[in-house]
């Protein structure tokens, strides 16, 4: 018996033993690696999140800029669709990224939740298209170095249409001649689409909310639910009536019928171009025409690069954006990449040469920045909405965008 | 009745037996592969759409609707040649994840499920009804935790944090225990407490007991838990598109869903030749373990 | 006679003894024993370096538990008893990290106001607030500045449009110096002082941030800044946030702000200063689930349809997979192996990609099932409110049934033939036989299945997100819901879409989703009484 206990216990010590010395060892071992890691630390580095093709573009300029300064530039790429949740939660933890790429219609959400500094462009601002600093402005503060300028346009097949309309009833007589099946195509979708029908929209009139003198939104002031407005609304409904407009023509459907020649026109943005091109289709590419009587202003959103609130490398990533991405180089690059008008004067100047950017820089002369402010979240909901009710027929158009105005009105009190 | 049917000699009422013998065919066995028919053409059809879809060349949504108008692999071919989009890898390590972290709680499992039915303890019926319990808590919240969690065990062991795959496959063994055990302890009941009492009469400690001698006499139920959850992993996106960030680390589902979110319209015909190909191992695991799934799911409640 | 009485039982005590010795000894078998020491010794060593590290950075709460959990698994392990922890242990670990500590979470974050505007601690709303309140004097000159290290200090060197080179620091306002050497008109160097390579600028990157040259005397005239160590601007700071008292003050009006308790600055006049912070609410999110008008009518809705869906969704896979079954369990049916591989496709096909599909599938105009199938039809599958909700239900029914098929059929081949024979025997048609005999056997053992799959279904977020994102919108709630949202898509909404996320609301309504769903099984288990055979 004792033999047997000593047996076990014998075991058993050389058990404990050997797992304080694997232990022991592991601690050993693990030391070194954990050193390394801290003076890999000591080199600063800028973390950028960016989308696919962005970072694509930017790899040859943040080599330069290590080349340069000795930061290293660590290019992550994200999904643009999760950036901004995940600047929201991981800034706060610490975690996130001393620059991140995204759309000016943010900056109102993000600065309230405090992950996003104000830029100092200082002497730069004035390199810059003018819509496009008004696009990250809020509060008075510039957000972000923009880099891209981009709204919606009448894209036109120019074998169905070789003249650009000179007005709405010549665009839809051309489009008869022609003998498609659409007069124009305008995608709606099944959530509504209050973006890419805002041309037509303030062809009528309307707004959604008034301006301040120094052109920022001023959410006291909501404009949308005027006779004008009622207007639109009736003639959304006409047109969904008519067999135009409908829930089901969704972005996709919208442009896979635009390249089978469906109708002359399309009502979308140089994201779509290349895919058009690839299908051999020719373009050009003009403003809108007025459906209302008064010009039609679309949405202009405008990309660009926020420096995070907490930011460590505040300097380094200045120099890199003010003085790296800020040239023509990189915004020509990114235009390349992307289709959509770099932000930089002088590189938009020359992106202009190309005659489809050309027309969307025209398109976007009579265009206002997307609304960065907060309040519009709750905006586009019930705009959405409606549009998709009157597009459905779900009742008087009248009435519909009635009940929208009032809903605004009620959350925006809130 | 068979002899009759098998008799070739009484031809002269061939045909009006072989009219009763289709009825009588139908009634029996007959009616049973039209239910079949009617339910593969509803079970099927989507998938004949994605698979017409994925060959077609035009790949989008209104050219799709003719099936198999046109047929070319240009799709496939394309998906494995798009630089910033390395399907190959998602593939790749989807199947890692997937078969490390389905093996691994099958394994989980199966230990807590043999204590379940084997050993008496304080809490065990409460223990097994907590488990089912607790996972019924809605995911789609706990990400942030789960983001907070790993980005802080990454300031320690940088291989448990953010954007690894070894962590995505411990976050999924955090489900290990859960269903999948209740499924496993109805079948470990189903084993003969008495093989245990022998086993241990000769001089068999525990350890032995359940990895030479249990583990080998369930595993349909181990074959069947493995599908699931190789199935579940597979599908999972929420907590996958947290926790891995670059597109070289990341599964199918994220890198799928990411690339058709962007660009729905020019991408159907590669999202569909995507879809097609992440099904393809769930339908090759599924068929190599199809006789054992048949005898092992639920056998084990029903004595 | 007393010795050969005592000598016998010992003797063979002995013998047991020695026999149990013996098999004690087969028992401790050597492999098994090193492949434990080793998995073991590898997890000390993870758990000692794990301890060093939280050690070294001072995290002495991570580090107690990582020590508890340590000192507890070794205990396990090398105890004799407690052989069920010894089986469970591995699993609950991850368990309890993984899943009880993000539930625990979530129950933490629902007595708060995290959410838009209250995103983190009050030390970030303060840095924020004091980044944003910095404002550049409208008409400032461009400053050209090197960054000196003057003794401990950090100073800037100007040169003005004017050519006039001055320094200052933080305390000292910008004056003309002595001692300034200028290369190419630009002055760089000054005795005393050492100028700082642009590299050594970013090693000190924050302290150089930190530095506010006073232009002069007067601080009205505001604070030379720079952002990028190369040029520097007259900056204003619209806000001053004193410690002490802990307020905020404007520096323009004078006005006063005050915390509030409830995680923001307040004006006396109650204007708030955005961000501000998130803290303790205690149970306000969930009286707003319960007591606002605007909130608790879309709860009950939306609870309502979640509920009709998750049972419609069960019963509607568990019959069709039942049938199926049934129809397929027949021995004398040939290519039965054919048809199982088909009907289990939507199962193994990734079911985030197949509610993708079936939206296309089901679009009004263009869809091939009212293009083709219907023969261009127009049915508003996604659009109408009750189609909508149709939809969903024969999508969920198209992903679900595959699995239920599996389990009855599993379940039926394991009830035993001798059964229905005997009814046979005894006169019982087939309906009678699976009426009465076989059902009640199968229920048994998939009740369970049934009760989980009420709860996946309860939080199917996945096929409502895909397939219509909760719409067609319906706007009458006042909340950004639709006809199709459940209860999890709603939450989502409230935590992550949209510019007021409340993360604190969409928490509590998750713990109150828990609770309903853990109440709706608890109920189950007890009714079909599947766990009783525990005792």
């Amino acid at each position: 018996m004792s033999a047997y206990i000593n047996k076990q216990g014998i075991l058993k010590t050389v058990g404990v033993v050997s797992v304080v010395l694997i232990a022991l060892s592991g601690c050993g071992s693990s030391d070194g690696s954990q050193q390394s890691a801290q003076t890999g630390k000591t080199a600063s580095t800028l973390t950028i999140w960016a989308d696919a093709d962005r970072v694509a573009t930017l790899k040859d300029v943040a080599q330069k800029f290590t080349d340069k300064t000795g930061v290293k530039v660590n290019l992550v790429q994200k999904d643009m669709g999760s950036v901004q949740q995940d600047l929201i939660t991981q800034v706060p933890a610490g975690k996130g990224p001393d620059i991140a790429i995204g759309q000016n219609d943010w900056t109102g959400v993000l600065a309230t939740d405090g992950v996003i500094q104000p830029l100092e462009l200082g002497d730069a601002q004035g390199d810059y298209e003018k819509i496009a600093m008004d696009a990250f402005n809020y509060n008075g503060k510039i957000y972000a170095l923009p880099y891209s300028i981009e709204n919606v346009a009448l894209v036109r097949n120019t074998k169905l249409a070789p003249e650009a309309p000179t007005s709405w009833d010549d665009m839809v007589a051309t489009a008869k001649n022609a003998g498609t099946e659409y007069p124009y195509l305008l995608q709606v979708g099944d959530q509504g689409d209050s973006y890419t029908m805002y041309p037509v929209q303030t062809s009528f009139g309307p707004f959604v909310f008034g301006q301040n003198s120094d052109g920022s939104y001023d959410s006291g002031k909501l404009t949308i639910g005027d006779d004008n407005g009622v207007k639109f609304a009736q003639w959304m409904q006409q047109q969904a009536k008519d067999g135009v407009l409908s829930t089901s023509m969704s972005a996709d459907i919208a442009l896979s019928k635009f390249e089978q020649g469906a109708s002359p026109y399309l009502i979308s943005g140089p994201w779509n171009i290349s895919a058009i091109k690839k299908a051999g289709i020719d373009v050009a590419v003009d403003a809108i025409p007025s459906a209302g009587g008064q010009p039609a202003k679309p949405f202009v959103g405008v990309g660009g690069f926020f420096l995070s609130s907490k930011t460590n490398n505040k300097i380094a990533a200045t120099n890199f954006l003010i003085n790296y991405v800020g040239t023509d180089e990189v915004q020509e690059a990114l235009y390349n990449a992307g289709g959509r008008l770099p932000a930089l004067t002088s590189a938009y100047k020359k992106a202009i040469e190309d005659p489809v950017s050309e027309g969307f820089g025209k398109a976007s002369e009579n265009g206002v920045p997307m609304p960065n402010i907060t309040e519009m979240s709750s905006v586009w909901q019930y705009w959405n909405a409606a549009e998709v009710s009157i597009i459905s027929q779900r009742g008087d158009a009248a009435d519909l965008w009635g009940q929208m105005t009032s809903e605004i009105q009620d959350a925006l009190k809130k | 009745m068979f002899i009759e049917e098998t008799n070739p000699k009484e031809s002269s009422s061939w045909i009006q037996h072989s009219k009763t013998n289709v009825l009588r065919w139908f009634v029996r066995t007959g009616w049973r592969h039209f239910v079949g028919i009617l339910s593969c053409a509803f079970a099927g059809f989507p998938i004949l759409y994605i698979v017409s879809a994925s060959l077609n060349q035009q790949g989008t949504l209104i050219s799709s609707n003719h099936l198999f108008s046109s047929i070319t692999f240009d799709n496939y071919v394309k998906l494995f040649n798009m630089p910033q989009q390395p399907f190959a890898e998602w593939y790749l390590n989807t199947i890692i994840i997937g078969l490390s972290g389905s093996v691994l709680s099958v394994f989980l499992g199966a230990m807590a499920a043999y204590a379940f039915s084997r050993l008496r303890f304080y809490g065990r019926r409460v223990g097994l009804f907590s488990l089912i319990l607790v996972q019924m808590f809605p995911q789609v919240l706990s990400i942030v935790a789960i983001y907070l969690l790993l980005s802080n065990f990454g300031d320690v062991f940088p291989i448990l944090g953010i954007n690894s795959r070894l962590a995505l496959i411990l976050v999924y063994l955090g489900s290990a225990l859960g269903v999948n055990t209740y499924l496993m302890y109805g079948f470990f009941n189903t084993v003969p407490k008495e093989i245990d009492e022998a086993a241990k009469i000769d001089g068999s400690g525990h350890a032995r007991i359940f990895f030479t001698i249990i583990l080998p006499l369930v595993s349909p139920i181990l074959a069947v838990v493995a599908l699931l959850s190789f199935i579940a992993t597979v599908n999972e996106y929420a907590v996958a598109s947290t926790v891995l960030v670059s597109p070289e680390k990341q599964t199918l589902a994220v890198g799928l869903y990411e690339f058709v979110s962007q660009k729905f319209s020019q991408n159907w015909g590669l999202f569909s030749a995507g879809a097609v190909l992440a099904a393809v191992p769930v339908v090759i695991v599924f068929i190599c373990l199809q006789k054992y799934i048949v005898s092992g799911l639920t056998a084990g409640a029903v004595k | 006679m007393n010795t050969s009485i005592n000598d016998e039982p010992r003797k063979n005590a002995i013998v047991r003894r020695r026999a149990e010795r013996v098999a004690a000894m087969a028992n401790v078998r050597t492999w098994p024993l090193l492949i434990k020491i080793f998995l073991l010794g590898l997890l000390d060593a993870l758990g000692i370096y794990s301890l060093f590290i939280l050690a070294a950075r001072r995290y002495w709460l991570a580090f107690i538990i990582v020590l508890i959990v340590g000192l507890l698994v070794n205990w396990i392990y090398w105890n004799n008893k407690g052989l069920a922890a010894k089986y469970l242990t591995p699993g609950l670990i991850f368990l309890v990290v993984f899943q009880i500590s993000a539930i625990f979470y979530s129950g933490y974050i629902a007595f708060t106001n995290y959410g838009t505007g209250h995103n983190g601690t009050k030390e970030q709303a303060i840095t924020a607030l004091m980044q944003t309140s910095l404002t550049k004097v409208s008409n400032s000159d461009t400053y050209k500045i090197s960054v000196l290290q003057c003794n401990d200090k950090l100073s800037f060197l100007v040169t003005g449009s004017d050519g006039v080179s001055k320094i200052g620091d933080s305390d000292t306002p910008l004056h003309v110096a002595d001692g300034i050497s200028s290369e190419n008109g630009e002055s760089s160097s000054v005795s005393g002082c050492q100028t700082l390579s642009f590299n050594d600028v970013l090693n000190r990157q924050n302290d150089i941030l930190q530095v506010k040259v006073p232009l002069s005397s007067n601080p009205e005239d505001g604070t030379l800044q720079t952002s990028d160590g190369q040029t520097a601007y007259v900056f204003k700071s619209s806000l001053m946030y004193d410690a002490k008292s802990d307020t905020m003050t404007n520096t323009k009006t004078g006005m006063v702000y005050r915390d509030s308790g409830k995680g923001s600055f307040v004006s006396a006049t109650g204007e708030e200063l955005v961000p501000g912070w998130r803290v303790n609410v205690g149970l306000s999110n969930f009286k707003r689930v319960f007591a606002s008008n605007d909130m608790t009518g879309p709860f009950l809705r939306v609870l309502l349809w979640t509920i009709t869906f998750s049972v419609v969704s069960v019963a509607s896979t568990f019959m069709v997979g039942l049938f199926l079954a049934i129809v397929f369990n027949d021995p004398r049916m040939r290519g039965r192996k054919v048809y199982r591989s088909i009907l289990i496709l939507p199962y193994a096909f990734p079911s985030f990609l197949s509610a993708l599909v079936w939206a296309g599938l089901l679009n009004e105009k263009f869809g091939f099932i009212n293009q083709v199938l219907l023969h261009g039809a127009d049915v508003p599958w996604l659009q109408s409110p009750t189609l909508a909700k149709i939809a969903v239900l024969i999508v969920n029914l198209w992903l679900g049934f595959p699995y239920m098929f599996l389990v009855c059929m599993g379940a039926l081949q394991s009830i035993p033939e001798e059964l229905s024979e005997s009814a046979k025997l005894d006169g019982a048609s087939a309906w009678e036989i699976f009426r009465y005999i076989k059902f009640p056997l199968l229920l048994v053992s998939i009740a369970p299945l049934l009760i989980s799959t009420f709860a996946m279904n309860f939080n199917n977020f996945n096929l409502i997100y895909m397939l219509t994102a909760g719409g067609p919108t319906d706007t009458s709630t006042g909340m950004n819901i639709g006809s199709t949202d459940i209860l999890i898509s709603m939450v989502y909404k409230i935590a992550f879409v949209g510019a007021d996320r409340d993360y604190g609301l969409a928490s509590a309504f998750a713990i109150l989703i828990f609770l309903i769903v853990a109440a709706v099984s608890a109920i189950g288990f007890r009714t079909s009484k599947s766990l009783e055979e525990l005792y």
